[in-house]
């Protein structure tokens, strides 16, 4: 494997890159533009699979870390650390900065693969310029390096295999049997599992003996017949003799316990010279297949799937992580337990793909009742039913009438009759702000949108109709309501009497007692420090009072960003929500003004908190509405397929965990700090509607000239059953159409460019048109 | 990987996992029950229990016997190295699909009174009426003869794996499996709050023993039907005076009256079918179970409604599980307790239940009469209470014989819970397992395992 790696350095533990010094770049490394080199790797030795290089650092340098991506130059193919890069910090890191790799144990977070082992080994290299004997000292002093360092990474490489498996029949003239013989290059122990069958029903039969020596019996349905090696060692055949009554020879192979190969998804078929269908010459019939090994087919179709995975491999391997440093070091033993806990990561995401996907799966058994039950739906705070459409139930203004409870009452028939299964409630508590963002007393629910009655009354009235109520919690911030002695306002009143402890303490303007904060600021108001643990019982309290005292079902949580969705995650299991959303909005991102088409890093912030909640909250994806944003404004409407072919936002990689939105309080509204582009709206809604996710409509576009299109769309969502785990297919990514089909009973194109669902085996008709969108339904 | 050599009978599994219920007809699923059984095998799960449901071995007409799929899924587990627990599931499960057989069902069409009735007159149609046990409403052959030629060619058709890969059988008493009457089967789901539920006595063949056994005791008065002043299913005790804490009639003769008569009735179905299951499969090799649900709702009031609905009469004034521990011990049955994973403190304060109380009296009972307890937890949470308490039950002072945790599924392996799941399995095994005396079996899994992923480019640290 030639690879080429890039390392380089960046001053700072941030993301920017910049070139390394010309004294540090290893032999070889040429420059790439002016903010990287390239790096070839060498072996290590001959002989060797490894691949390495050495970079001397010098410590006297003020360089903070060595960032890296690998390329393989054989296939052009590019390795990164979960869409960011590889990341080898020099000096104190930033704990909460996901890229980071090869800290100890408890915070990593592995790659999800399990093929080669990616080694990265760091030693504190002493300066040429300095006496060598020093170098203990040195590291001493400097304990703002990191002392050592050593951690392995594993990446995947995909390799298709390809082989053949070629059949041909002879018909032998003197027993008016026909002999079939089959081979292939596949390598090892071939298993033929066989039959043959007498019309065009391919029912598999036992066919009349005689059978190759060694052949046995599968279940009354199939023989199972070995492979002989042939001469050489290269593949394996055997030669069948068949009666010329059986008009077909029907076959799969087998490789080992777990691996089978079919032809696409069915029985290989071979029709044997009786056969009329065949149009081969009489007597004389060749075929040739080409074989795929199943695993690599699997692992092309479910690209999709590997975020997911990545999740439990990641959860494994902290585990693993933490296991294995409370263990002695016995090399061999850790050695053998760290395989065994790979596997079994790697078995326990293989059966989560599957068991989620629910495409039936080969069955040794010719099953005859294919009839598959659906699971039951399951409810989990993350997605809820997995049916969820929620409405947000506010905007901007909706405080200024001073009895929003009120109006929103006389419309829940009508919101319910729409089709909406949640509805989302600004937030509730008394508040600095009339907007209610800005919290003061967490107990006094007597708010610009109505009284803590008129709330309570409002919530009933809507689980009357069959919606559940989200909370709108502010959990980030919240106002103080004394002075401190030196005039700063960071005391608390109310029910919850916090003093500055329960502030963090890196907000110079409120002088916080608590710890650092666990994420961004927000600096209007005391930053919460959800580290104490008193901080969280009371919020754990306070939610819990707010779900038995008011009847919310779930939450949508405020600015997510601003502490560690661990915290979350705790929160989400005290209180047992429905249904629950973060909203995590940091900025996409940019190249010279234009925003980039990759926007993984975007997505994966989003997923990596998804990920801190343990997946018992979702998250809005922002990712797909600034695509959105892009795709529909300047006419780029390829930007909604991602590298593989799927949708780009969270949606594309943790749809059940994606709350698909276009617009909400702060984008629109009378706000506008990210509107949507104006007269597109329709397009966006015909897109999160149809796709997977759980997508959310905002107040303003439901209650306007767009009622009668979105509630058609809700209905047809409802109605072809479309939910947060849907399949999407894309069929079209192009300059002015993009065009997709979901689950295979909706089709969808928005964009002013022309596109027909293709009229194959099932048949379209189309069911919603409106401006520069189709929906189709399959009939 | 560690089998317990239990003094009492067959070697039995510390620790199993119960297979999905969905697929076990068709293995949409082989694939992934395949690499989930190798996962779990490599975890130090030593076992994993399989429904096997009436309606769907049975489905088509009586006597007609389905075992494929079963046995597919039998094999694998054998090849995976696991030890099987099989479940024999005569009840329905409508929430999974999961119907009666379709013969009995038509049969229910025409004789709605095979099934249990509640008081207005509803029919429970997920398990056949205790009372009709020994009538011969099933074409001629009464359910119990049913369900033993069920064992029989159960037991025939898996002789093979007998005693070697399968060794355990649990027995399907009721409905969802458990030795209890229907009572809260038209109970919201949404409810936070379990109501007392209600008596299941009231279809045709119930009425009538009740008014025999009424006229023989004397009391033809009271043989007309179930307590009158009971509330209905969703409401609290105190709603009507039957349940009341003071001067409730469950005190009075007639409550005494009919309570023991209800209760009777379980415990002799119970008996029924364990003596059933303990002639069929009894003997050496394999273990025969039951399950006694955990009621625990309303526990801690005095006339214990929830487990008077259900069958258990069990009061503040009464022991009513020793009558069923006893029983259990006559037909040398284990037995399976659900709710291992449930605390008090993560109960609502309203709805005045102690699982662990109830779960210690049970345990009492059975110690009592020497019958062997074996755990299950209530559902797949990822809530780390759950596993605490679990883990408690499971290695605590009062250990059980076995556990089975339910159930494999995309939930099972989500990355929601499987992690946690690894953590609790490994907690299970560390008091076992020192990392200088790992032993050789598992290095040599896994140098198999790397020998089987050829395919794979292996890069290894030296």
């Amino acid at each position: 494997m030639a690879s080429s790696r890039r390392p380089f350095l960046s001053r700072e533990p941030k993301r920017e890159w910049d070139q390394p010094p010309k004294n540090m770049r290893p032999p070889g490394s040429l420059p790439i533009k002016d903010y990287a080199i390239e790096t070839p790797l060498k072996k290590s030795s001959e002989g060797q699979i490894f691949h390495e290089v050495k970079i001397n650092l010098d410590p006297k340098s003020s360089i903070a870390a060595v960032n890296f991506v690998l390329k393989d130059e054989e296939t052009g193919a590019w390795y990164q650390h979960r869409g960011r890069d590889f990341k080898v910090p020099l000096v104190d890191y930033i704990l909460n900065d996901g890229s980071v790799v090869g800290v100890n144990g408890g915070f990593n977070i592995w790659p999800g693969a399990f093929l080669p082992n990616m080694l990265l080994k760091s030693e504190e290299m002493p300066s040429k310029d300095q006496d060598s004997s020093s170098e203990s000292k040195d590291t001493k002093q400097e304990n703002r390096h990191v002392e050592g360092f050593y951690e392995e990474q594993p990446i995947t490489k995909q390799v298709v295999i390809q082989n053949s498996a070629t059949v041909s029949v002879t018909k032998c003239p003197k027993t008016a049997k026909n002999l079939l013989y089959l081979e292939t290059d596949l390598p090892g122990e071939v298993v033929v599992h066989w039959g043959v069958c007498r019309d065009d029903a391919k029912n598999w039969e036992i066919s009349a003996g005689p059978h190759p020596p060694g052949s046995t019996v599968f279940k009354n349905k199939a023989l199972r017949t070995l492979l002989l090696s042939k001469d050489g060692g290269n593949g394996c055949s055997r030669l069948f003799t068949l009666d010329e009554e059986y008009v077909g020879f029907l076959f799969v192979l087998k490789l080992n316990d777990s691996t089978w190969l079919k032809c696409e998804e069915n029985d290989f078929y071979i029709p044997l010279s009786s056969s009329s269908s065949f149009p081969a010459q009489p007597g004389q019939g060749q075929s040739k297949v080409v074989l795929e090994s199943e695993k690599t087919v699997e692992a092309n179709k479910e690209v999709s799937q590997i975020s997911y995975t990545d999740d439990i491999i990641s959860e494994i391997r902290n585990l693993v992580n933490d296991i294995s440093s409370e263990k002695s070091r016995g090399t061999k033993t850790k050695g053998a337990q760290e395989s065994i806990l790979q596997e079994i990561e790697k078995l326990a995401a293989e059966a989560y793909s599957i068991f989620r996907s629910s495409i039936p799966t080969f069955a040794e058994e010719a099953v005859s009742e294919s009839e598959r039950q659906e699971t039951p739906t399951k409810i989990c705070s993350g997605s809820g039913t997995g049916f969820e459409i929620v409405l947000q139930g506010f905007n901007w203004e909706s405080h200024k009438s001073g009895r929003w409870y009120m109006e929103l009452k006389n419309k829940a028939a009508e919101i319910s009759s729409l089709g909406f299964t949640v509805i989302w409630l600004p937030p509730p508590t008394e508040s600095v702000s009339p907007e209610g963002y800005m919290p003061k007393d967490l107990y006094n629910l007597n708010s610009r949108y109505g009284s803590i009655d008129e709330l309570k009354d409002l919530v009933k009235c809507l689980h009357e109709v069959g919606l559940k109520v989200l909370g709108d919690a502010v959990l980030n911030h919240r106002c103080a309501h004394y002075q401190n002695q030196n005039g700063v306002w960071n005391l608390f009143g109310g029910r919850l009497n916090w003093d500055d402890r329960a502030i963090v303490a890196d907000d110079p303007h409120f002088q916080g007692r608590g710890n650092k904060s666990s994420g961004d600021n927000f600096h209007a108001a005391p930053n919460i420090d959800h580290s104490q643990d008193f901080v969280r019982k009371d919020l754990k309290e306070w939610l819990c009072w707010l779900r038995d005292e008011i009847g919310y079902d779930g939450w949508r949580l405020d600015f997510v960003r601003g502490f560690w969705g661990g915290y979350v995650k705790d929160y989400v299991d005290a209180t047992e929500p429905y249904f629950a959303v973060g909203e995590y909005w940091d900025s996409l991102g940019y190249t010279y003004g234009e925003m980039d088409h990759n926007q993984d890093a975007h997505r994966q912030r989003i997923i990596d908190w998804i990920n801190a909640t343990n997946g018992t909250a979702g998250a809005f994806d922002v990712t797909t509405k600034g695509i959105l944003h892009s795709a529909l404004e300047r006419c780029e409407y390829w930007r909604l397929s991602d590298q593989r072919g799927k949708p780009p936002g969270v949606m594309g990689w943790w749809p059940s965990r994606a709350v698909t939105f276009i617009e909400n309080h702060d984008t629109g509204s009378t706000q506008g700090h990210w509107r949507f582009p104006n007269g597109k709206e329709m397009q966006g809604y015909a897109y999160i509607l149809t796709h997977p996710g759980t997508p959310a409509v905002f107040y303003d576009h439901i209650f306007s000239h767009y009622q009668s299109e979105i509630a058609s769309l809700i209905s047809l969502r409802n109605r072809k059953k479309i939910h947060c785990r849907s399949t999407v297919k894309t069929t079209k990514a192009e300059r002015d159409v993009y065009a997709a089909i979901v689950d295979e009973k909706v089709a969808v194109k928005i964009g002013p460019g022309h596109y027909e669902p293709p009229s194959g085996s099932q048949s379209w008709f189309l069911a919603i048109e409106g401006k520069d969108y189709k929906v189709w339904e399959a009939s | 990987m560690r089998f317990k050599q239990n003094p009492s009978g067959p070697t039995t599994f510390r620790f199993g996992v119960v297979l999905p219920v969905s697929e076990c007809n068709t293995i949409n699923h082989a694939k992934a029950i395949s690499a989930g059984l190798k996962a779990l095998k490599l975890l130090g799960v030593e076992g994993v229990e399989m429904p096997v449901w009436w309606g769907i071995a049975e489905k088509e007409a009586m006597g007609k016997y389905k075992w494929e799929g079963y046995l597919t899924l039998a094999e694998m587990v054998q090849d995976a190295g696991l030890k099987l627990h099989v479940s024999l599931c005569f009840h329905a499960n409508e929430e999974l699909k999961i119907p009666l057989p379709e013969w009995v069902s038509r049969i229910g069409e025409s004789d709605p009174g095979i099934f249990f009735a509640d008081r207005s007159g509803h029919h429970f149609r997920e398990c056949l009426s205790l009372a009709v046990d020994d009538l011969p409403v099933l074409d001629g052959k009464t359910p119990v003869q049913v369900y033993q030629q069920f064992c029989k060619s159960f037991k025939s058709s898996f002789s093979g794996f007998m005693g070697s890969t399968i060794i355990g059988i649990k027995m399907g008493l009721g409905p969802n499996g458990e030795l209890r009457f229907p009572s809260h089967s038209r109970v919201g789901k949404s409810c936070k709050i379990l109501g007392v539920g209600e008596f299941q006595c009231y279809d045709k063949n119930m009425l009538n023993f009740l008014k025999q056994h009424a006229e023989a005791t004397g009391n033809p008065l009271w043989g007309f039907g179930g307590p009158h002043d009971a509330p209905s299913y969703d409401q609290m005790p105190n709603s009507n005076s039957f349940f009341k804490d003071h001067g409730g009639s469950w005190e009075s003769p007639y409550g005494n009256f009919f309570l023991s008569w209800y209760s009777s009735q379980l415990l002799s179905h119970g008996n029924r079918l364990l003596s059933l299951a303990s002639d069929e499969f009894g003997g050496s090799t394999v273990t025969t179970y039951g399950e006694v649900p955990l009621i625990h709702s309303l526990f801690k009031t005095r006339s214990h409604p929830c487990e008077l609905t259900a069958g258990f009469y069990n009061t503040d004034n009464r022991d009513g599980y020793e009558a069923v521990a006893e029983m259990f011990a006559r037909n040398s049955c284990k037995m399976i307790l659900p709710g291992m994973n449930l605390s008090d403190e993560h109960q609502p304060q309203e709805s005045l239940s102690s699982p662990e109380l109830l779960l210690a009296q049970i345990r009492t009972a059975c110690r009592k009469y020497g019958v062997v307890v074996s755990g299950q937890n209530s559902l797949v949470s990822k809530a780390s209470h759950h596993f605490e308490k679990m883990r408690k039950n499971v290695l605590g002072e009062n250990v059980v014989d076995s556990f089975t945790y339910q159930r494999m599924g995309a939930e099972f392996f989500s990355p929601e819970h499987f992690p946690a799941f690894t953590e609790f399995v490994r907690s299970l095994n560390l008091p076992e397992k020192h990392a200088d005396d790992l032993p050789e079996e598992e290095e040599e899994v896994a140098e198999s395992l790397q020998r089987s992923s050829e395919s794979s480019i292996q890069m290894q640290a030296a």
